[in-house]
């Protein structure tokens, strides 16, 4: 299955350069559970809304704004965003490599995998071979949208994931509440470290799973077998071939609407 | 200074428990867009539309369903997702110990700080011996109607939860579906020698969020009504497959 690609670029260490497509890496487990309408079960789907006009926006009439002021907005569209730091938008630039253990964990915030584009496998390759030899990880920093990341890349079982960081500035201190210099008793420690002898083992996240989404899957298995089910009505776009794309059937009612003025 | 204190409870394992309080550890203060309308830049609002009617939908007119099959659901109500809700608990419940640096980053999530509640009973205790057996602590919590998974770690003075991510959350490398790809013994060991050239400390406090000034810069410019330049990034020549040897030797040279 072909996974979808929330960013396509570059990534480039010294003078080599490799086209790249950024995918996610994690999926939130939560059991996914529809919105519906009450009246007829179809599906809702999340659109943008006109308070003022009291009508859909379809995406290309949506713009990004900054409050200057109560209710006031100054638009800022995309190709002003990209302007701030140009290169950086199309290119992930490797500007150092560190070893991983001298990260504290602190600073890691969300992992995506980078696969190679076509023409980028081999030297792909390379960078995810010679990364697990050298067991280093590369720094380097782009630009999404509005924002820019600090990012690691790292070798993961023969992939890149790529790690994006909290910049320093946004750590808080832990001073304030570090605990007062106090006398440690011996004999307390070293019952706190039988115990945890006793405990030694080696991580499996497979071991644990969510208690919350297990009880879900009982509930829901429990109301199948009493056939409490509902159906849908059928959407007429979706009477042609393919699955029923939504946002383009709402764009397409959009535009009657519009025509209709 | 640490955020505010979000959760309170203690930690606990064989016969030990230590009450501890909970505090954010990072704090993100960006630069926030809201979405407009183009044409009257009117701030937009989310609103939940009925495929079918094609309508908003008012909040008491919505349901939640699992869908079976196509366009089969069952209902599911709030009450009966209420009841699978985790029973409400002040414990960190430990179920094993690790040794640090084994768990993967893929599945590190979040850090919080533990500041000791009230007495000091145990705290300190806890952090030297899990830095002189160098280990972390596998635990789950309830907090805000959630479970939590984490890993309970000592660091310089305090103690601090890393929440965890469940392993099925993580995809794994093998959807991706990668080729394997021979590369010659030569680009391997003069890619290693250019890593380790360019290999230095971490040090974070050396990146800066610059970008975060220019963006404030631009914004402050526009609202002066200059005008922006627009800038297009110059895509950057990728490496063809039979150049790479070359570009490596190339890159080895530059750094050496």
């Amino acid at each position: 299955m072909a996974v979808q690609a929330i960013w396509s670029g570059t990534i480039s260490f010294s003078l080599v350069a490799i086209p790249v497509q950024l995918v996610k890496a994690i999926e939130p487990g939560r059991v996914s559970l529809h919105m519906l309408h009450s009246k007829d079960y179809s599906p809702l789907a999340r659109r943008m809304y006109c308070p003022k006009e009291e009508v859909l926006v379809p995406p290309d009439e949506i713009i990004r704004g900054f409050e200057i002021g109560p209710g006031q907005y100054l638009p800022i569209t995309d190709k002003e965003l990209e302007s701030v730091s140009p290169e950086r938008s199309r290119t992930i630039e490797i500007v150092e490599f560190i070893d991983m253990k001298e990260v504290d964990p602190i600073y890691y915030d969300h992992p995506y995998y980078l696969v190679p584009s076509k023409g980028g496998e081999k030297a792909y390759r390379l960078l995810v071979e010679v990364m697990r030899r050298t067991n280093k990880a590369g720094l380097a920093r782009f630009v999404l949208h509005e924002r820019e990341y600090l990012v690691a890349v790292k070798s993961t079982e023969g992939a890149l994931t790529l790690i994006t960081l909290h910049y320093s500035e946004e750590i808080l201190p832990d001073e304030d509440i570090s605990p007062q210099e106090g006398k440690i008793e011996a004999e307390e420690k070293s019952r706190i470290k039988q115990s945890i002898k006793t405990m030694l083992a080696d991580f499996n996240p497979v071991h644990y799973a969510d208690e919350r989404r297990k009880k879900i899957m009982d509930l829901l298995q429990r109301k199948a077998k009493e056939k409490a089910q509902v159906e849908a009505p059928v959407v007429e776009e979706e009477a042609g071939a393919g699955p029923p794309d939504l946002i383009a059937a709402l764009e397409e009612s959009m535009r009657q609407v519009k025509q209709n003025r | 200074m640490a955020g505010r204190t979000i959760w309170q409870g203690y930690i606990h394992f064989g016969d030990t428990d230590v009450p501890v309080k909970l505090h954010t550890a990072v704090k993100e203060d960006r630069i926030q867009f809201h979405l407009l309308h183009k044409r009257d830049r009117v701030k937009l609002h989310q609103q939940m539309i009925c495929a079918y009617e094609k309508v908003p939908v008012p909040l008491e007119e919505q349901a939640k369903g699992f869908e079976l099959e196509d366009r089969k659901y069952i209902l599911v109500d709030p009450l009966e997702l209420e009841q699978t809700e985790p029973e409400s608990s002040r414990m960190i419940e430990i179920h094993e110990f690790v040794k640090t640096a084994q768990i993967d980053p893929i599945f590190l999530e979040r850090v919080y700080y533990l500041e000791p509640d009230t007495l000091l009973k145990g705290y300190n205790a806890l952090v030297e011996a899990l830095q002189e057996m160098g280990v972390e602590g596998i635990c789950t919590w309830t907090m805000r109607k959630r479970s939590y998974l984490g890993a309970l770690q000592a660091s310089g003075q305090i103690l601090r939860l890393n929440t965890l991510r469940y392993a099925d959350e993580v995809i794994p490398v093998k959807s991706l579906d990668l080729q394997k790809f021979s590369l010659s013994e030569k680009e391997l060991k003069i890619g290693s020698d250019l890593i380790k050239q360019l290999t230095v400390p971490f040090q974070p406090e050396k990146f800066e969020n610059e970008h975060q000034k220019k963006l404030q810069n631009l914004i402050d410019k526009k609202a002066r009504g200059e005008k922006i330049a627009i800038l297009r990034p110059r895509p950057m020549k990728r490496t063809a497959p039979d150049k790479l040897l070359q570009a490596l030797e190339a890159s080895l040279k530059k750094v050496a």
